[in-house]
């Protein structure tokens, strides 16, 4: 690993980022091939740019001395080479390495990262598994070409890939053209560009070759020859291409069949059909025309990456620029680069920083203006500061949500990895699934993407392991044979909802509580009041665990409550419906960003503290007729269930000089199934605030998730609603589930 | 005049005879004086309101906001076993900057003055006999004045 200065690590920062963008890239890349695979119509598009990413990884993984990932790239571009050229078909086994190719890069990126240890040996292994399966086709290369009536000169000037597309192309039996068109220089890039677009969906333009002029006084324009493999006729291609000038000639197979000689070229044949009308196109020469600048043709519609093998001599790689950069440029280009850019999400959070301290400004502004307004000689002046105020306010909100919007992300990228996951469980336990997804656009603050993929992959093998039936079960009852598992991701409101569905074989209430019994979690009167609702609840219980056999997979008794711990941790909630015998379906609302949370603030022995409100169920005045003593817990009788209480007051240790004839409020707020009624002094309103982390000499401190300005200097702590609730509750877990009438859980 | 002269020879004399000075900001805990390398004070505050921080160590008032950050302030009496002290008006907080460490506020009495120290001018810490803790620099003398001098790393860390 390079030496990376103090002053780099922003360069390196953007070199991981880079890094992981074109790796997940790759992946998804992969993945669309083994949908065309499946269906063996393999683009070679989709081949090139994964050659292109695994290239680009290897420029900039040199570039910042990462060698484990430049080693790696160097050996996957070879591979990704043979079978750009046809040498090595993409076979499962194949696949499956690729696939291994791309975790192992995260891998590779943590190590570098210093976050995970050396992959040197798995690396090793994947590059000796590769070899096996890499056994070149050695089959000589048959003379196809010779069937058809083409200037022998022109394999001169093949590259090897070309001719390996010439070749799969006829053998797919395609018919050739070649067309002859005139661009003017100038719009040379765009026009070639809008050819290929327009080409792609008749066939494929298998190369292009700058055509000595027939005029040799026009400097303008610049003649190209194509060779164009495609099933249509010459006549659709001519409507459809619809360029001015153009020629288009079909390429003739030879008449009677019979294969001429193998070596050498036939001499009977004249060098090119003959164009009707036009002169005759003389052989395009091996050493090129000299009229064509080389950084007229860009990097996107030039001939794909000098392959390592294709050093003929006078072929035309000398028109590509060569060399990592380019095609570093080639890759990022395809997508808008020019309008994006890359921003550390501290950036962002400090300009959330500096707009909390607008907010705050403005706040005082407002305070300001009321004053105004009430005095008798400043009226005026207080309208018009409060008018002024609205517009500030106005402006602050957008740009509040503005920032916001620059740190939400899109979902596709976890959800490629949740099927790349998927997608190795059921090779490796040989049970085919289905991942349908919905709603990969849908977008979500930056960090909460980021602690999201863990708990989704959990409940992704959840529903894999306990949802999908085995093969005969799932025949036995008439199921489909292969196991669907369906992510769906939605915005409603401001939350992001996202379902884990499995059409497996359910969950039974019944069960899951005899084994909630069996284990303690509950008693045996409990259960007798408890809903499928509350049932399902349970599975998130910490050691609760109802699949009999114990797999790799899930079932180890960790899982479920990790994932809801995980997604509380985030202010969102899990959500279980199941129909035995159907399947199953998980729920996951989280909120759209972390940076401004909604809370309530209350006030306890003349002290400030936020309570979000996304936990917070309701607040009551407190009666204390209404509580009971339950095993040394106050608990509260609410609409038939039971709310046990907790006085913050003693629960924070904080003092208090008047305890008498205060009036109490009830909190009631819920973490997953379990709810609690926190006391507090007085309700003094909601607010948006922006979350600030305590620092680390408190970390040791429980309960609070942060603390908030509230404007007039005053900072208020943010109450972690799923710590207290977890510190109080400890020990009677499922004792108080939440179990909300309006349906949250 | 005479007073400024004599300042100045001794300001001379100490420049050149005793090499290299480090400047260290004296406050006062009680009826001590104190005093930490000023290069790693950041800013002398007034005491804007601490928010108290429920069952935090013993050592810290609470938190609060500079400038949009959140700060830790810890109280130098009650780190040094001394009696708390009521705020008042010369009640101040030192904003620690020891670089990569996050800054921390440092309650004090009052802030005195800035003291160069000369080397000659520090006795270390051994000197004050038996096992002296880790933040103790050691004991600045100039004037007539005593101070025991702090590094700020290990208080803050201990």
């Amino acid at each position: 690993m390079a030496d990376f200065g103090f002053e780099s690590s922003d360069r390196k920062e953007e070199f991981f980022s880079e890094a992981q963008e074109i790796v997940d890239a790759l992946g998804k890349l992969l993945l669309d091939v083994e949908v065309t695979v499946a269906e063996s119509r393999v683009d070679p598009d989709v081949i090139n740019e994964m050659f292109r990413a695994v290239h680009t990884l290897k420029g900039i993984a040199g570039l910042f001395g990462a060698t484990r990932m430049s080693g790696m790239s160097h050996e996957l571009e070879n591979i990704l080479d043979d079978v750009r050229m046809g040498r090595l078909d993409l076979t499962a086994a194949v696949l499956d390495l690729l696939f291994r190719a791309v975790d192992l890069y995260t891998h590779i990126l943590l190590f570098e990262r210093g976050d995970a240890p050396d992959p040197e040996h798995q690396i090793a292994a994947l590059l000796s598994s590769f070899a096996r399966v890499t056994q070149p086709d050695e089959a000589p290369t048959s003379n196809i070409f010779t069937q058809f009536d083409l200037d022998p000169g022109l394999f001169g000037v093949l590259t090897e890939y070309e001719e390996h597309r010439l070749k799969s192309n006829i053998e797919s039996g395609l018919a050739l053209f070649r067309l002859r068109v005139r661009f003017s220089l100038m719009v040379l890039d765009s026009a070639l560009e809008d050819l290929k677009k327009k080409a792609k969906p008749l066939g494929e333009i298998i190369t292009y070759l700058p055509a000595p002029s027939t005029d040799e006084s026009d400097f303008e324009n610049l003649e190209l020859d194509i060779l164009m493999a495609s099933k249509c006729p010459t006549s659709l291609i001519e409507t459809t291409l619809s360029i001015e000038g153009l020629v288009v000639n079909p390429v003739l197979r030879r008449v009677g069949g019979a294969p001429p000689p193998k070596h050498g070229p036939p001499k009977s044949n004249t060098p090119l059909p003959k164009i009707g009308g036009a002169p005759s196109m003389p052989p395009p020469t091996i050493a090129g025309p000299p009229r064509l600048p080389r950084d007229l043709i860009p990097d996107s519609v030039a001939t794909p990456a000098p392959s390592r093998k294709s050093s003929r001599p006078g072929s035309r790689h000398s028109l590509t620029p060569a060399g990592g950069a380019g095609q570093a440029a080639q890759f990022v280009g395809k997508s808008a680069a020019q309008t994006t850019v890359r921003v550390d999400i501290r950036k962002l959070d400090r300009l959330m920083t500096i707009l909390g301290e607008l907010a705050i400004v403005r706040s005082a502004v407002g305070r300001l203006a009321e004053r105004f307004r009430g005095s008798v000689e400043h009226r005026e002046l207080g309208g018009d500061l409060h008018r002024l105020h609205r517009t500030f306010e106005r402006h602050l909100g957008q740009m509040q949500n503005g920032i916001l919007e620059v740190r939400m992300v899109q979902l596709g990228p976890v959800f490629d990895k949740l099927q790349r996951g998927l997608r190795a469980i059921s090779r490796e336990y040989s049970r085919p699934v289905n991942l349908v997804i919905t709603g990969q656009e849908t977008e979500i603050d930056k960090l909460i993407v980021e602690e999201l993929s863990d708990p989704l992959m959990h409940m992704v093998r959840n529903a894999f392991d306990h949802g999908i039936e085995d093969l005969e079960d799932r025949i036995k009852v008439g199921k489909p044979e292969v196991g669907t598992v369906a992510l769906n991701a939605f915005q409603k409101g401001n939350h992001v909802v996202i379902e884990v569905e499995d059409d497996g074989r359910g969950m039974d209430p019944k069960l899951i509580i005899a084994s909630a019994i069996r284990k303690g979690v509950i008693t045996e009167s409990e259960s007798g009041e408890m809903s499928a609702r509350d049932a399902y609840r349970l599975v998130f219980v910490p050691g609760f665990s109802t699949k009999a056999v114990v797999t790799d997979l899930s079932g180890r008794g960790v899982g479920l409550d990790v994932v809801k711990t995980n997604i509380s941790r985030l202010g969102g909630i899990v959500d279980i419906t199941s129909d035995v015998g159907i399947g199953t379906k998980m729920t996951i609302t989280l909120p759209v960003t972390l940076a401004i949370i909604n809370v309530l603030i209350v006030e306890l022995a003349g002290r400030s503290f936020a309570i979000p409100l996304a936990s917070v169920e309701e607040a009551f005045v407190y009666e204390p007729a209404r509580t009971r003593n339950v095993e040394g817990r106050e608990v509260l009788s609410l609409r038939g269930q039971s709310l046990p209480i907790c006085n913050l007051l003693k629960l924070l240790h904080l003092n208090t000089f008047d305890d008498e004839g205060r009036k109490y409020y009830v909190v009631t707020v819920a973490v997953g199934i379990r709810r609690l009624g926190l006391l507090v002094d007085r309700l003094e309103g909601q607010q948006d605030i922006v979350i600030k982390p305590l620092g680390r000499s408190l970390k040791a401190v429980r309960g609070f998730s942060g603390a908030a300005e509230l404007g007039d200097q005053r900072v208020a702590l943010v109450i972690d609603v799923a710590a207290i609730v977890e510190e109080v509750l400890a020990g009677d877990q499922g004792r108080y589930l939440a179990i909300a009438g309006d349906g949250r859980g | 005049m005479a007073d400024m002269v004599r300042a100045h020879a001794r300001d001379l004399r100490r420049a050149t005879d005793t090499g290299k000075r480090v400047e260290y900001l004296a406050f006062t805990l009680g009826s001590q004086i104190y005093a930490v390398p000023i290069q790693h004070i950041a800013e002398i505050l007034k005491p804007p309101p601490v928010t108290e921080i429920p069952r935090a160590p013993r050592n810290v008032v609470g938190i609060i906001s500079v400038r949009g950050k959140l700060v830790t302030v810890i109280d130098l009496r009650r780190r040094f076993g001394l009696i708390e002290a009521p705020f008042d008006r010369s009640t101040r907080i030192l904003l620690s900057d020891t670089g990569d460490d996050e800054p921390i506020g440092l309650l004090v009495d009052e802030v005195i003055q800035v003291y160069r120290l000369s080397e000659q001018e520090i006795e270390p810490a051994a000197a004050l006999g038996g096992d002296q803790p880790a933040y103790i620099l050691g004991i600045g003398r100039q004037d007539d004045v005593l101070l025991v001098l702090l590094e700020l790393k290990s208080l803050i860390e201990s």
